[in-house]
């Protein structure tokens, strides 16, 4: 086991998804239509053009969204040590969510949160 | 870490007084909360210094650190000096606590620039200090040239980060590591390293703004608010030339005769093309911008003096540097403030009306020039002192051109103030408190740095 592995599972990960790829070319049924080349958009139907003016509160629930995303991000390893190492551990995460929780009071005090 | 520590409390304390406080006017409660985190910060982290690593050496700390640190610090502090007339105006009233939160957050990313002990935590303090420098240039976000000056920022930065990572991904490759002692340790000058070395150079040129990386620089020192501006040629430019100098002399150390070179030729370039700009600069804050382009290739001049000479000097000059041009960007706020006017031409008849900003002015300027009683004499006399100890007569003489043909923009202002007749002069204005407070501190630090020899000896016996 070393780069062996690693070979094998990017051969095995090229076949697969290649396979899936070749498979659906050759044998999915086909339809042409015009909604087919349109940008999806979540399912609503595209309406203008990409240069148009649009609220940017759209990029304020972006960075919400994207801070508590990430958080999650860090508490994955955190539930991994947690068992190790007690409870600084334990109070290292307060910290960090006391601070989290700070910066949505944060943006619900400038009314980020209030679609405008 | 507890300086560290104590202006990440400051972010939270300020964070908590924000969403809580239901004040009217804010700049009275936030603005003297500032000053007093941050004096708190300078007391608590600056009081004892200690070295010893963290994290496995990525954080270091020691009394050379510490002082470097603590001279950032009072850069901010005295930009928070000069902020009231500003930042309490109706246009920033929702955005007051921020602008001290954004320098506060900025201010640990250079912290942790300074304290780094592995490029990628010299990265990403970098990082972390030139994210909210972009929001703060952007800081008048409803004027065009505010957020021009934003949008500049974030791109130059952008392209100075590339150029750096660029460079650390060759060391990376030829050395197998990051850290700072591992790499000294196992040093080879070969090709990959020297580009490494070379683009890990340009990016930081970039922060310093040096020729031929400078373009940014006026614009955005145009654009951005006068405090901010302040903050940028100041703080943001010491911290990247602290980090420059260290790991120039001690990653970097086998390879002096390659970046001698570069800095030798980076020197020349700056001073003369920032001497020859700032000559035809009407804008005061343009003006500053090319000066502070020029004073930048003095400092190179110190870097080129090796060893503890060379880091003293350098860091000395920061802190002479620091008094001296917040105390000319004060001013040029107060007088900005008051009147909005920020052309030479405007200053025409100035010392008749407002003597004493005049007085305060004519110094700082004096010490830009390196005129002798004050204190930017001694930082430029060390700076050629650590020069010539390597013996570099002829970029002296350079310099020492240089320096002359400074003295004719210098001057310029202050005749303007004190000679030039005007019809209609701006008229008397009283600054405010904390303002006349800040430019006080100044010049006792222009003086205080002149006369006392305390300040470079502590600087050389710690480097």
């Amino acid at each position: 086991m070393g780069i062996e592995a690693v070979v094998l599972l990017f051969v095995v990960g090229l076949f697969l998804v290649g396979s899936a790829v070749i498979f659906a070319h050759f044998f999915a049924p086909k339809s042409e239509n015009h909604s087919k080349f349109e940008a999806y958009e979540c399912g609503i139907p595209v309406r203008d053009g990409a240069w148009m003016q649009f609220n940017v509160g759209y990029y304020m629930y972006a960075l919400i969204y994207l801070v508590f995303d990430v958080e999650i991000v860090f508490l994955f390893p955190w539930a991994e040590v947690m068992h190790d190492m007690g409870t600084s551990a334990f109070v290292e995460v307060v910290i960090f969510f006391a601070v989290l929780g700070l910066g949505l009071a944060y943006a619900w005090k400038k009314n980020a949160l209030k679609w405008q | 870490m507890r300086h560290e520590l104590m202006l990440a409390v400051s972010v939270v304390v300020l964070l908590v007084v924000e969403i809580f406080s239901s004040a009217k006017h804010k700049t009275n409660v936030v603005l003297p909360l500032s000053i007093a985190l941050m004096g708190l910060s300078m007391l608590v982290g600056g009081m004892y210094p200690e070295a010893g690593t963290l994290f496995g050496g990525i954080y270091r700390t020691d009394a050379l650190r510490t002082a470097v640190k603590l001279v950032l610090d009072a850069g901010a502090l005295l930009v928070f000096f000069q902020v009231y007339g500003w930042i309490r105006r109706p246009e920033n009233s929702d955005k007051v606590s921020e602008f001290f939160i954004l320098v506060f957050s900025t201010l640990i990313g250079m912290h942790y620039m300074v304290s780094a002990g592995d490029f990628m935590m010299m990265y990403l303090g970098l990082e972390l200090a030139s994210i909210p420098l972009s929001a703060l240039a952007a800081f008048d976000r409803y004027k065009r040239v505010s957020a021009e000056a934003g949008i500049k920022y974030i791109l130059s930065s952008a392209m100075s980060t590339a150029f750096l990572l660029f460079g650390l991904s060759f060391i990376y490759i030829t050395a197998g590591t990051l850290h700072f002692d591992a790499l000294q340790a196992a040093f080879r000058p070969d090709v990959l390293t020297i580009l490494g070395l070379v683009f890990f150079m340009a990016g930081m040129a970039f922060k310093i703004s040096l020729v031929p990386f400078h373009l940014w620089t006026a614009d955005v020192y145009e654009g951005a608010p006068v405090a901010v501006t302040a903050y940028f040629s100041v703080v943001s430019k010491g911290a990247a030339v602290f980090v420059l100098t260290w790991v120039l002399y001690h990653v970097f150390g086998a390879a002096v005769e390659q970046w001698r070179i570069i800095l030798v030729t980076l020197a020349v370039m700056t001073m003369t093309v920032g001497n020859l700009f700032a000559l035809r600069q009407q804008n005061m804050k343009r003006f500053l911008a090319f000066s502070s382009i020029a004073q930048a290739g003095f400092i190179l001049l110190g870097m080129l003096g090796q060893g503890a000479l060379g880091m003293a000097s350098v860091v000395f000059y920061l802190l002479v540097y620091v008094f001296t041009n917040i105390a000319a960007f004060s001013v040029v706020a107060a007088i900005s403030n008051a009147t909005g006017k920020e052309n030479i031409d405007d200053y025409r008849g100035l010392y008749a009306t407002n003597p004493r900003l005049t007085l305060v002015l004519m110094v700082a300027l004096f010490s830009l020039a390196g005129i002798p009683p004050v204190a930017g004499f001694f930082g430029k006399l060390f700076l050629f002192n650590a020069a010539a100890s390597q013996g570099y007569y002829w970029l002296i003489f350079v310099a020492v051109v240089n320096a002359t043909i400074s003295l004719y923009y210098y001057l310029r202002p202050v005749r303007a103030m004190f000679i030039d007749k005007n019809e209609h002069p701006i008229a008397f204005f009283k600054s405010d408190a904390y303002m006349r407070m800040g430019l006080l501190l100044c010049m006792a630090g222009i003086f205080a740095t002149g006369f006392i020899s305390w300040f470079f000896e502590y600087l050389f016996a710690v480097s």
